[in-house]
Parts: structure tokens; sequence; C-alpha cells
């Protein structure tokens, strides 16, 4: 019980995390219609601007998180410039690499910036790390602190959405790009603003994370994959999806790491990634009209 | 004078007459470089004719050396007889992942396929009873006996026959009916179909071709290095491999040779500088991508008689639908 309880936690921990990536990567889907292969290295290079921030030039954590957050946001925002704005929208193929590209000049700069102090760079707990008990259940105040902070990002973002103009705007974008644009809402700006804004929320998550786990230049991808395995479990194109399919992922990865072996962890998402794409391409939660995938 | 066809015999001719003269590093560069060519056209079969985005390449590259490796070690075949069984095994699982393929397209193609590699990664890393886990194993001593010449030279040979037999190979697939079933599935699936073309028989074809190619490359790797290891099959690999069909044209067989020679050459330039490699291939992509789509080959063709490939030229890039777009009278979105 006590192994089942702790595994079950930190599967809901990660999978929280997961969760917040799949966000990142289907807000851009749903504004644009791409993946966004260079999300996972938002999420790693954000990670380690707000370690700089906080351990080496001792910022306080909030205001590191903050501006982790920014550069998360302003990549994103470059990475529409350079790699999708000037792109014709046919050609998968160039969009794909373009977004691929920045994904290796973002890894091999933060390999340049920070690998060569050590290859893996410990954040420091921002609570305790002793767990606590809470009836039967074992508890790290780390992960509380994670799964609150996944809550309010995820409630800010419904938030962002529902009540401000801009969030409306991507919504409509989201729709129907063309008849947005013909209402005068200036999709370029849109796409724009959903690409950083997935990237802010990768940063975001991975600020989350960094307390909890090592930071180092490859832990981008893994992310990206499995946060690509929660999004299309939750059929692309929603979020409260991605949000439960994060969740499943995370807590079917630890039960599978606790009980089986720990290596198989890291064999989950291609296992779900076949499964769904090949037998159920429109996710867990679109049960209408068949896609084309 | 500069045609293709001239340039390419030079460098054939080059290639065969200078490894007597040349030391041990330029020849280990230069069987590097035949390697690179063999996948590089394997995989321009299959992105650049057949339109089919996967990123497993690297994947089936590793499934060659490893076989070619794994049955020379634990079974003492001699390196004659795994060697092709490394390049058919490539060959079958290429084969087998074009599945999925059938089901999807594009983006979702590309993901799967990454999350393919992904799992191979895992096997080469945690299958420790066979293929030595993370530390990866040495092969056994190549040796060439019949025939007086030294092992490096003797692979390097090889390496070259194997390039030109399956270079011209290529070159009169994609020039056949199989070549332009290729295209009209790049082109558009639902037109292709509807001209009588298997879908599912052109896509295994593509993808178990790209897997021979990568596989038989893989075993000359293996015999190259007589070392496998997991790292040397990973996305890193996959970039590599991906900027030189980028780099060199895609849609062109003798496109993947140059960009073969100019990806290999830079990154021995680049070597022990990791992040900066993948600073430099991660701007080639870019790069490449947004203001030289065709690669170096397009520049050729424009500039040079003889390099034209009018079939199989990349498809030009679509011009933007001219939608109107007035000034918004509302605020924009971000100030």
């Amino acid at each position: 019980m006590l192994l089942f309880s702790y595994l079950l936690m930190s599967g809901v921990t990660t999978g929280a995390l997961y969760a917040l990536v799949a966000l990142g990567l289907v807000v851009v889907n749903k504004a644009t219609g791409v993946i966004n292969f260079a999300q996972g290295e938002f999420f790693m290079f954000a990670g380690f601007v707000a370690w700089t921030l906080h351990v080496q030039f001792g910022m306080n954590y909030p205001l590191s998180f903050l501006l982790a957050v920014v550069v998360g946001f302003v990549l994103g925002a470059l990475t529409d410039r350079i790699a999708f704005r000037p792109i014709d929208k046919n050609d998968i193929v160039s969009l794909v690499l373009a977004t691929v590209g920045i994904s290796f000049m973002l890894k091999g700069l933060a390999r340049v910036i920070w690998g060569g102090k050590a290859d893996y760079l410990s954040f420091p707990p921002i609570t305790s790390p002793d767990p606590i008990m809470v009836g039967p259940i074992m508890v790290i105040p780390q992960q509380l602190a994670v799964l609150a902070g996944t809550l309010i990002i995820m409630l800010v973002f419904a938030a962002f959405f529902r009540l401000t103009r801009a969030g409306k705007m991507m919504q409509a974008t989201a729709d129907n790009a063309r008849a947005a644009r013909l209402v005068g809402i200036r999709t370029d700006h849109i796409y724009t603003l959903a690409f950083g804004t997935g990237a802010a929320i990768a940063g975001a998550a991975a600020v989350l994370t960094a307390p909890l786990t090592l930071l180092y230049p490859d832990i981008g991808f893994t992310f990206f994959l499995k946060g690509f395995a929660a999004a299309v479990l939750g059929g692309l194109t929603s979020l409260p999806g991605a949000v439960l399919g994060g969740l499943i992922v995370g807590v079917v990865e630890s039960l599978a790491g606790g009980y089986i072996h720990s290596s198989v962890m890291e064999l989950s998402p291609f296992i779900v990634i076949m499964i769904v794409l090949v037998f159920k391409p429109t996710g867990l939660l679109s049960f209408h009209k068949a896609r084309r995938v | 004078m500069f045609g293709r066809r001239n340039v390419m015999l030079a460098l054939l001719a080059l290639a065969a007459i200078a490894p007597p003269f040349a030391n041990g590093y330029q020849i280990f560069v230069g069987n590097l470089v035949l390697i690179y060519i063999l996948l590089s056209i394997g995989l321009n079969v299959l992105v650049g004719y057949a339109g089919q985005l996967a990123f497993a390449n690297a994947a089936m590259f590793g499934i060659g050396a490893y076989t070619t490796g794994l049955l020379q070690v634990h079974f003492g075949w001699p390196f004659w007889a795994a060697f092709p069984c490394g390049g058919l095994l490539a060959a079958a699982v290429g084969t087998a992942l074009s599945l999925p393929a059938l089901r999807m397209s594009g983006l979702y193609l590309a993901l799967s396929t990454l999350a393919f590699a992904q799992a191979t990664q895992w096997v080469f890393l945690h299958w420790d009873a066979v293929t030595f886990g993370a530390g990866g194993f040495k092969t056994p001593h190549l040796s060439f006996d019949p025939i007086p010449i030294s092992k490096p030279l003797g692979l390097y040979y090889l390496s070259l026959i194997l390039a030109v037999l399956l270079y011209i190979f290529a070159r009169h697939m994609v020039a056949s009916r199989v070549g332009r079933a290729f295209v009209a599935v790049r082109d558009g699936e639902v037109a292709a179909e509807s001209l009588g073309i298997d879908l599912l028989r052109y896509k295994a074809l593509a993808f178990g071709i790209s897997g021979l190619y990568a596989g038989i490359a893989g075993g000359l790797y293996s015999a190259l290095l007589n070392f496998v290891a997991p790292e040397g099959y990973d996305l890193f690999q996959m970039i590599i491999q991906k900027s030189t069909i980028v780099v060199g044209g895609m849609g062109s067989v003798a496109g993947s040779v140059l960009g073969a020679a100019a990806i290999i050459l830079l990154l021995e330039l680049l070597r022990e500088f990791k992040g900066v490699q993948e600073i430099v291939f991660g701007a080639l992509l870019v790069g490449f991508v947004l203001f030289m789509r065709g690669g170096l080959v397009s520049v050729l063709q424009r500039y040079v008689r003889g390099w034209d490939e009018p079939l199989h030229a990349v498809k030009p890039r679509a011009e933007p639908a001219p939608l109107p777009n007035p000034e918004p009278q509302t605020s924009p979105v971000e100030k």
C-alpha cells in the first residue's frame, strides 16, 4: 500500500508536468496545425535559465520562475518568426525540419553554455525534502508544490482563453482561420502568440520540475515525446484531453516502473503513441468524426 | 563539360585512385563519406522521392550495425555472412514500419517513427544479454584473406563498390515506373491511388529500400569502427542524416552524394565539439529549409548545364494564396 500510494503520487506529479508540456503542444497545434518539435527544448532551456538566475545569481524562486517563463515566451515567438511564418504551410516536410533544426540549435547552445560545468545540474529544492505522512499516504512536499503550481497554471490558462480578448481571438483562429481573418483578427499575430504561450507553459513546467529532477541538455527530448504521447492520447486539439492524457501517461509509467522494471518507463511514450495513432487516432476525448492523420 | 555524369565520373576516379597515396585518417574519412552516401541515398528515396517524413533511419542504421556485429560475436559467423543479414534485417524492419505509415502521414508519421527510433535505442541499451548494453561491444577484426589488401583499404574499396552499385541502382530506380510512383505518392496520395498506384506496395517498397541502404551502411560502419554502441545510432545521428539530404537536395540522388560529402567533412572539422556540432547542424537545417529549399543541387541545376532532373525536381514552392489582408480596424493583439 505504501509503495502503491508512493508510486501513484509520483505518477500524478510527473503526469501533471507531462500535462503542461502537452498543453503547450496542443495550444500550438490548435492554432497553427503543426507540432512544434522544439517544445521540449524550450522546456530544457527555460529550466537552465531559471537555474542560472536562482543558483548562480541568487535570485529568489518566484522571480526566477517569472523570468524563465518570459524567456520561454520569447523563444517561442522567435521560433514562430524563424521557423513557421516564412514557410509554406502546405510543406509539412519543411515545417517539421525547421522546428527540428531550432530544437538542435537550442540543445547545442545549452551544451555550450552550461554543459561545461557538469553533465547534470541539480536545482535546490524549494521545500523541505523530507517526506510527510498524510494518513497512510507518503507525500513529498515538493510534489505538492508542483501539483499546486500546475493547477494554478492551468487555471490561469483557462481564464486567459475564456476571459481575455487575446484568448478569444486565439480560439476564433483555431476554429476557422479564414473567418477569423475576415472579421479583422491578425492571424499572424495569433500564431506568434500561440507559439509564445506554448513555450511559456513549457518554461513554467521546467521550473516546477527542476527541483524534482536534474537538468541536462538532453532532458527536453524525453519530455517532448512524453508530452506528445499525452497530447495524442487526448486527441491533440483538446486542452482537457491533454491534461487527462498527461496524468494517464504519468501514472501508468510510474506504476510500470515500480512493479515491472524502472527501465520500462522510457518505453511508455512509444507504446502509447503507437497504440493510439494506429488504433484510435482521434484520442480519448473526441468521439465524433474521424480525422485524417 | 561539368554536367552531372562527368563530375560524378571524375569524383569516382578520384575516389578509386587516391587511397594508396592517402594516410590512414584520410582513408577513414573517405570511407565515412561513402557510408553516409549510402545512408543519404536511402533516406532520400524515402523522404525526397516518396515523401514519407520518417525519422527512423538512424535506427535502421543501428539495426544493420548491431546485426552484423552480434552475429559475428555470438554465433561466430564470418563478416561475409553476417553483413548481408544486417542489411536484410534492416530492410525487413523498415518494411514493417511502413504499416503505420499507411494510416498516418506528415506530422504523425514523423512522430511515431521518432518514437520507434527511441524504442530501438531502448532495446540497444537495455537488452544487456544480447546487445551488451550502454557500453557497446567490439566486433572481430575483419580480414580480406585471399586478397592481399590491408583492412582499411579493403573496407574502403568494398564501400566504394557498394556505393557505386547502389548509386546506379537508385538512379535507375527513380527514373523507372517505381520512381514515378514514389513521386506521385509524394505529390498527392489520392491522385496517385486513382491512377492505380497501390499505396501499400509503394510505401512498403520505399521504407524497405531505405532500410536496406541504411542496414548495409550500418554493417560497413560497424566494421569501420570495430565497435558498436547505442550512442552511435541516436537522435544526433538522425539529424546528421537529415542534414545530408537537406543540404544536398531532396529528391536528387546526385544531391545525396554532394550532401553526404559536405556534411561529413564539416563533421570532421567540428569533431570534439558536440554542442557546436548541434548548433551548426540545426542552423544548417533551418537555413537550407528557409533559403535554399532544393539544396546544393538546385544551385547546380540553375547555373550549370547537365544537372537537371526534370521529373523529380523538388516540388516548387506553392505561391501563398492571395488572401486579402486589410489593416484591421480593431486593435491588434499585441502592441
